[in-house]
């Protein structure tokens, strides 16, 4: 089991074209750990803002009766990719990683699985 | 001897808006990089080179119940580590060295601890801090947080919080079931506007609300409600505000009780109190 800095600076450098990740608690859409980022790109800001993306989506599938659980969430935008990975296990504390990927370098289907491997070594 | 009758001219106050420092102290404390215990009315902040290493509140469920709630560690082993150490965090290092519990859950549930009591800790306070210096507080493996980021954490959670629902009073006293239909409570602020209030009331309650809604019973608090889902208190007040706002639970309303009584004026403290030298300081600064 990784602790949150490994995970997280493992998924900056092995991720292909991974800008910046974060650790985020979503109900208080807190960031419990940040690599990466820039200047103009606060990963706080968007991990707050992220943590509205998933409620949102929550309450969509509550409304429609849906019983399955996100396993993820993805946003192109025009240059880049936020790839959002709810963590599965961890009972009562819902957390996610946010992962922000330069659309011109990255592999989509490589990096979510990358993801979802250091999702698994973050489990509890 | 003379009596004074006319109240002392009120102390003169920083300005609110410089640095936006929760308390001025705590930003003092980091900036001398002291160690030791501040203890503030609603918690306690264990500062080790000027970071904030530990935090407890009585309003916030502990390290143990957070790791020991959902499976995460079992209980038996909280126990017997805590009775062969003196504290929480101790206690936690010890399962670490262990093996018994794995870094990373351990790093998130104590992070999600030290938020949690901090956001507690740093609540506007009648009473002034006080701090202990002390050599005890150390930094360990496990992670600490600096000043700056726990008060914009404290400060972001309760903008959060004003911005679901803007009236504090279910935030402490004890809940219950409110009928949707029946209508607003008239205890009600004139906080948000109808049309997102009745929005509000028609959006179904999540499975995680739904365990909030289950244990209101008119005599738990939300604090009460967090301990017994083993969740943190401040989840627990988002939820609580949620479904206030929603229409669903609603503070037990209390017997409408006079106002407080005016601090009393001339008010000594006989204990010769840092905190109090401080404030004294600080006024003398601020002339």
């Amino acid at each position: 089991m990784a602790n949150t800095e490994t995970a997280l600076k493992e998924a900056l450098t092995s991720i292909e074209g991974a800008t910046g990740v974060a650790l985020v608690d979503y109900t208080s859409g807190m960031a419990l750990g940040t690599m990466g980022g820039s200047k103009t790109f606060d990963l706080n800001v968007a991990a707050a803002g992220n943590t509205d993306v998933i409620r949102a989506k929550m309450r969509t599938m509550e409304m429609l009766g849906l019983k399955g659980g996100i396993e993820d969430i993805l946003i192109t935008l025009s240059d880049q990719y936020h790839l959002i990975r709810l963590l599965s296990s961890r009972g009562g504390n819902g957390l996610f990683l946010y992962l922000v990927l330069d659309s011109g370098r990255a592999n989509l289907a490589m990096a979510r699985h990358q993801l979802k491997r250091i999702e698994a070594e973050l489990e509890v | 001897m003379t009596v004074v009758g006319t109240p002392p001219p009120a102390l003169p106050v920083r300005d609110k808006g410089a640095g936006r420092a929760l308390s001025p102290m705590l930003t003092r404390l980091a900036e001398e990089r002291a160690t030791g215990v501040l203890v503030r009315e609603h918690g306690v902040l264990h500062l080790a080179e000027g970071r904030v290493v530990h935090a407890e509140s009585p309003l916030a469920p502990g390290l143990d119940v957070l790791l020991t709630a959902h499976g995460t560690l079992a209980a038996t082993a909280w126990q017997q580590a805590a009775a062969r150490t003196t504290g929480p965090l101790l206690a936690a290092e010890l399962l670490l060295r262990s093996g018994v519990l794995p870094t990373g859950a351990l790093e998130l549930c104590h992070l999600d601890a030290l938020y949690d009591a901090g956001y507690f800790a740093l609540a506007p306070s009648s009473t002034p801090g006080r701090f202990r210096y002390d050599s005890t507080p150390r930094l360990g493996p496990l992670p600490s947080v600096p000043v700056v980021a726990l008060e914009r954490e404290t400060l972001r959670r309760r903008l959060l919080l004003h911005r679901l629902w803007p009236d504090p009073a279910a935030d402490t006293a004890p809940l219950i079931r409110a009928d949707p239909a029946a209508g607003r409570a008239p205890a009600n602020p004139a906080g948000p506007t109808t049309p997102a209030t009745q929005a509000a009331s028609a959006t179904p309650v999540t499975p995680r609300q739904r365990a909030v809604l289950d244990r209101v019973d008119g005599v738990r608090t939300a604090t009460d409600i967090a301990r017994n889902l083993g969740r943190q208190a401040f989840h627990t007040l988002v939820d609580v505000r949620r479904l206030t706002a929603a229409g669903q639970i609603a503070p037990l309303p209390t017997a409408p009780s006079a106002p407080p009584p005016p601090p009393p004026l001339g008010q000594v403290t006989t204990d010769p109190d840092i905190a109090l030298l401080k404030r004294l300081r600080d006024a003398l600064e601020a002339l």
